[in-house]
């Protein structure tokens, strides 16, 4: 193939035309290494946020308090209507004495009962949804059923943690695309100028009978090389911070990061082919301008 | 036939009009003077013919393909068959003499053990031996033409159009350059050359064609020119 062929002559090119032009050349290639470190971040942070809030909802329960009057056959009747509900993942019975030694076990006493004479506990439910976002309709479905005085699921938080998720997700999205458009324009803007730089010999390269191929390769090497160096700088140092700041701050108790390299590494990996697509786009975006006629 | 014009008008956007009506075969092997005041139309007459512009009326071929509705990707590939020496030289200022003409090889994709080897030899035969290294800048203009022969041959091209090869060159220098080309013509590539030097062509028996004002008013073989 014709590409392999001339790899050498394109190269050649491609770096000649770099060096002739570095400060742009550095310029560009600082721009593409900013731009994927803050996309590089702003996906660490929505992995971390996003695994923080997997595992805030995965920790979300509704608690069901039961009349105290209750027989043991209509505790077994509310239980088998709640475990029919859709969307039910478990639903386990904690019994007002289960309650009391727990309390007692926390307090770090054993006389409790002397102290307050017959328990006061309610008998409880503890329910978990497949997903946390039904959390609420299945605690207002559970209202309606009789021997039941109160629901406790975490009212008000769930419907804020869900906000700010939503959030979280949309700005970061949002600002990726515009970094990414910056990226994508200072390519372009780099590779017109090293096309104009040379629209001479472009012009009497295609009245010799060059192929517009011919002509276009090294430009695309030129805007490859940049988008691979720069997003090879951004994800070094992004590795680098993060490593460590996983190093210096250990146990956080709530907040942990994620340290999966099954995760980490295909993200670094897509950092780098994100930084490569945006130096082919800029190129092509400013190639399609000439070599027209 | 090699070249052929059907009825070329060339009108360019600002409204000169370069070329009105020409029709002229041109037939392979042949050496054809193209001659003509300035403004007479000889380099649209070329720069026709390898497609740098594209005439507002008419027909060419070359070897019976129409070079106007020619699909695009055959461009580069019939450019390749045409050498041109440009009245303005086009030299490349920033690369040396040896890399000017390697130039015309390497862009259509050739061997790099085959340039070198071919560049000397054609540098060789333009008389630019010892000057590979310097820069255009660095030469003579009559040097700086010679550069622009040894790329416009370097490809081995079919035809080979000159555009005032002798342009600013002393009665001796344009003599051998003259010879140079007869010496091509000789070898089978048909030379197609503009000019208003009337000294060179009276002297050679070969086939002009006078253009004034975009027409062609005159076709005759050299000896007949007053
Ligand atoms: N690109 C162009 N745009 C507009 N007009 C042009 C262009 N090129 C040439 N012309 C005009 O077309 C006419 C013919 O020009 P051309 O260059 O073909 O003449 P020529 O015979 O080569 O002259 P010379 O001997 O001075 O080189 C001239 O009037 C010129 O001004
Ligand atoms: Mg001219």
């Amino acid at each position: 193939m014709s590409f392999f062929y001339n790899l050498k002559y394109f190269s050649r090119e491609a770096a000649v035309s770099m060096v002739r032009n570095r400060i742009l050349t550095i310029a560009t290639v600082t721009t593409i290494a900013i731009c994927i470190f803050i996309v590089g971040l702003a996906l660490l942070i929505t992995l971390n946020a996003n695994n923080f809030i997997d595992r805030l909802e995965s920790d979300l329960e509704i608690v069901v308090f039961l009349d105290n009057s209750l027989l043991d056959s209509q505790i077994k009747d509310i239980q088998s209507q709640i475990g029919e509900m859709p969307g039910i993942q478990s639903i386990a019975f904690v019994s007002k004495d289960e309650s009391l030694s727990k309390l007692q076990r926390n307090l770090n006493t054993n006389d409790l009962n002397s102290l307050i004479g017959e328990n006061p506990l309610p008998n409880t439910f503890k329910i978990k949804a497949v997903d946390a976002h039904q959390v609420q309709d299945l605690a207002i479905a559970m209202s309606n059923i009789s021997g039941i005085y109160k629901i406790n699921y975490g009212q008000g938080f769930v419907e804020k943690m869900f906000q700010v998720t939503v959030w979280v997700k949309n700005l970061s999205i949002a600002l990726i695309i515009v970094l990414a458009f910056g990226a994508v324009f200072l390519v372009a803007t780099s590779i017109r100028l090293a096309v104009f730089s040379r629209r001479k010999e472009i012009y009497l390269m295609r009245l010799i009978g060059a192929t517009n191929w011919f002509i276009r390769w090294p430009f695309f090497l030129e805007g490859i090389s940049m988008g691979t160096v720069g997003s090879l700088f951004a994800v070094l140092l992004l590795n680098i911070c993060y490593r460590s700041i996983l190093n210096n701050i250990p146990d956080i108790t709530l907040f942990t990061l994620v340290q999966n390299s099954a995760v980490l590494v295909p993200l670094f990996v897509s950092l780098l082919i994100i930084g490569i697509v945006l130096g082919i786009a800029g190129t092509f975006i400013s190639l399609n301008r000439f070599l027209k006629a | 036939m090699l070249v052929q014009f059907y009825n070329v008008s060339k009108i360019y956007p600002n409204g000169v009009k370069a070329l009105d009506d020409v029709s002229i075969k041109i037939n392979r092997g042949e050496f054809v003077f193209l001659m003509g005041h300035s403004g007479a139309g000889k380099s649209t007459f070329t720069k026709l013919l390898n497609r740098e512009e594209i005439p507002s009326r008419g027909q060419i071929f070359i070897n019976s393909h129409s070079i106007i509705r020619m699909k695009k990707s055959q461009i580069p590939i019939m450019r390749r068959s045409i050498g041109m020496i440009f009245q303005d030289f086009k030299l490349l200022e920033n690369k040396t003499v040896f890399e000017n003409v390697a130039f015309a090889m390497e862009v259509i994709g050739a061997k790099t053990k085959e340039i070198r080897p071919r560049v000397l030899d054609v540098l060789s035969m333009v008389g630019l031996i010892g000057k590979e290294k310097s820069f255009p800048g660095q030469l003579s203009g009559g040097e700086q033409q010679r550069i622009g022969i040894a790329r416009a041959l370097i490809n081995r091209p079919v035809i080979l159009i000159a555009d005032e090869p002798t342009g600013n060159l002393d009665r001796e220098t344009s003599i051998g350059i003259m010879d140079l080309l007869y010496d091509i013509n000789r070898k089978g590539t048909t030379v197609i050359m503009a000019t208003h030097a009337l000294e060179l062509v009276k002297v050679s028996r070969k086939r002009v064609i006078v253009l004034e004002k975009g027409k062609i008013i005159s076709e005759t073989n050299a000896g007949d020119l007053r």
